[in-house]
């Protein structure tokens, strides 16, 4: 792997939102990531590229345990730390993880009922059951998503009713209710038009002050606008992590290059 | 082109471009204005100064080109953008060169003032009014996407052609008097080169501001009349 910092001692506490140490991952008897080791930091915009089957996806859904839904997956070695703390550790409570890592999918997946029932789905989760919380939590969230004078006169109306655009930032709203530190987003704007996507990727840029976004993304364009770094994936290996605009001006490694300008993939 | 991007990342680095570009445009027609003050005043500490501040000039230019290099990789501007990168790219070219020409002169100045007084000093104010003229209205067209004042940048550059041919034929001719003046005779012909390239240079710009504001190719007489205007709103 070809990076242009040195990476911080194995095992030490880490000043990165996400450390990932020499970690293996199967499928079966597939070995889909292999060796992986990266710092992603805190409060950035960091992109997985690389062609599909590369284990971009894969590495995004280990952040928040996603794969432990999926039969037959394992971590065989290596260890993922979420703000210093060891996530595959036994007492480490999978729930609260997910709500500390937030998740936004490719195709926008509101719940069946109304825009503010969505947002407000999370905190009550969690037991909040003020209204005068909840309103506020609903209001922030769909501000922060920049949703808020789009929908604030039809709060009770179907989520189902808004844009595809609009649902995947009411997403992104009820990703942000719950307080999340970091957000993993898995090609969230390959369903969107190019306005909506410009939308979504201002609202990714300037909530990274906020926030830590990894996303995985099918788009060389969308990667070097939205992302600060950049890590590229090749059958299951990490080639190269870098700054981006290094990486897609003078990358170090020649798969990488021959990648982003489609020479192959 | 008016109207803000859905991103606002873009709008921040189109408008640091710009401003690189117009600070770059001002420091040149700066030194250029400084180098003939030095020459015509025979102010030695003054064409010393203009040489020192030429470094500022050239890590403008690079400067400019970092950010243009930095908006087409991040952002993959399309039209308007995209032709306002790369004339932005290209007008620092060409002022870096116009402040190399500035330079020139100073250096000429330093060697001239040390010489004999030389009462034909005065005749390269019209030249100088002139380049001057042009660099300033080629800046003004960049900025303000003026075409019609680019197009007509290159006949005004025909008069700066006439009158270095003229003068400098008029000088070369008393350059074996045996007045003692022959060495400042020649940097003063130096100088003239340098202003007639000043327009030159001031021409270039207004052709880049051509293909800013209409997207046409007007280099080497080329019209490229075929290519449709882009739009207007």
């Amino acid at each position: 792997m070809e990076t242009s910092e040195k990476l911080a001692p194995v095992t030490h506490k880490m000043s990165a939102a996400i450390a990932v140490r020499d970690m293996d991952f199967y499928y079966g008897s597939n070995r889909a990531l292999k060796d992986i080791t990266v710092n992603i930091p805190k409060n950035q915009v960091t992109a997985f590229i690389g062609p599909s089957g590369c284990g971009k996806s894969t590495l995004l859904r280990c952040i928040n345990r996603m794969n432990d839904e999926i039969p037959g997956t394992k971590v065989t070695k290596g260890k993922i730390y979420v703000n210093d703390i060891d996530i595959y550790a036994r007492n480490i409570d999978v729930v609260k993880l997910r709500a500390e890592v937030g998740m936004v999918f490719q195709k926008s997946n509101p719940f069946p009922r109304s825009i503010y029932e969505n947002v407000a789905f999370g905190p009550k989760l969690q037991g909040e059951r003020q209204k005068s919380v909840l309103d506020e939590t609903v209001e922030r969230s769909l501000r922060a998503a920049a949703l808020w004078d789009e929908v604030k006169d039809r709060l009770h109306e179907s989520g189902y009713g808004l844009s595809g655009g609009q649902q995947q930032r009411l997403c992104i709203a009820r990703t942000i209710a719950v307080n999340p530190k970091i957000i993993l987003m898995d090609e969230p704007c390959s369903a969107l038009d190019p306005i909506a996507t410009a939308k979504v990727e201002e609202l990714i840029w300037e909530l990274r002050e906020s926030y830590t976004f990894v996303i995985v993304t099918h788009s060389m364009q969308q990667a070097s606008r939205i992302s600060d770094r950049t890590a590229f994936f090749y059958l299951g290996e990490l080639i190269e992590f870098d700054d981006t605009v290094k990486m897609f001006s003078n990358p170090s490694n020649k798969r990488t290059e021959e990648y982003i300008s489609g020479r192959f993939g | 082109m008016n109207g803000s991007h859905i991103f606002k990342d873009f709008d921040n680095a189109i408008r640091t471009l710009k401003d690189e570009v117009l600070l770059m445009a001002s420091l040149t027609r700066q030194n250029l204005q400084r180098a003939m003050s030095a020459l015509l005043n025979r102010d030695i500490e003054l064409a010393r100064a203009v040489i020192g501040d030429d470094s500022e000039v050239d890590e403008l230019e690079r400067k400019v080109d970092q950010t243009g290099m930095d908006i087409l990789v991040r952002h993959h501007p399309v039209a308007s953008d995209l032709r306002l990168v790369i004339s932005s790219m290209k007008m620092a070219i060409n002022l870096e060169r116009i402040s190399d020409h500035a330079v020139n002169i100073a250096k000429r100045a330093k060697k001239i003032c040390k010489g004999p007084e030389l009462e034909d000093l005065a005749l390269t104010e019209p030249l100088y009014t002139l380049a001057d003229s042009l660099l300033r209205d080629a800046m003004t067209s960049f900025t303000d996407c003026n075409v019609p004042l680019a197009e007509g940048l290159k006949m005004r550059d025909k008069d700066l052609d006439r009158m270095h041919k003229a003068l400098i034929a008029s000088l070369s001719s008393r350059l074996e008097e045996p007045n003692g003046k022959s060495e400042s005779l020649l940097h003063l012909i130096f100088v003239i080169r340098s202003l007639e390239r000043v327009g030159d240079l001031s021409v270039n710009i207004g052709e880049d501001a051509v293909y800013l504001g209409d997207a046409r190719d007007i280099r080497h007489g080329h019209r490229n009349e075929t290519k449709d205007p882009p739009p207007t709103t």
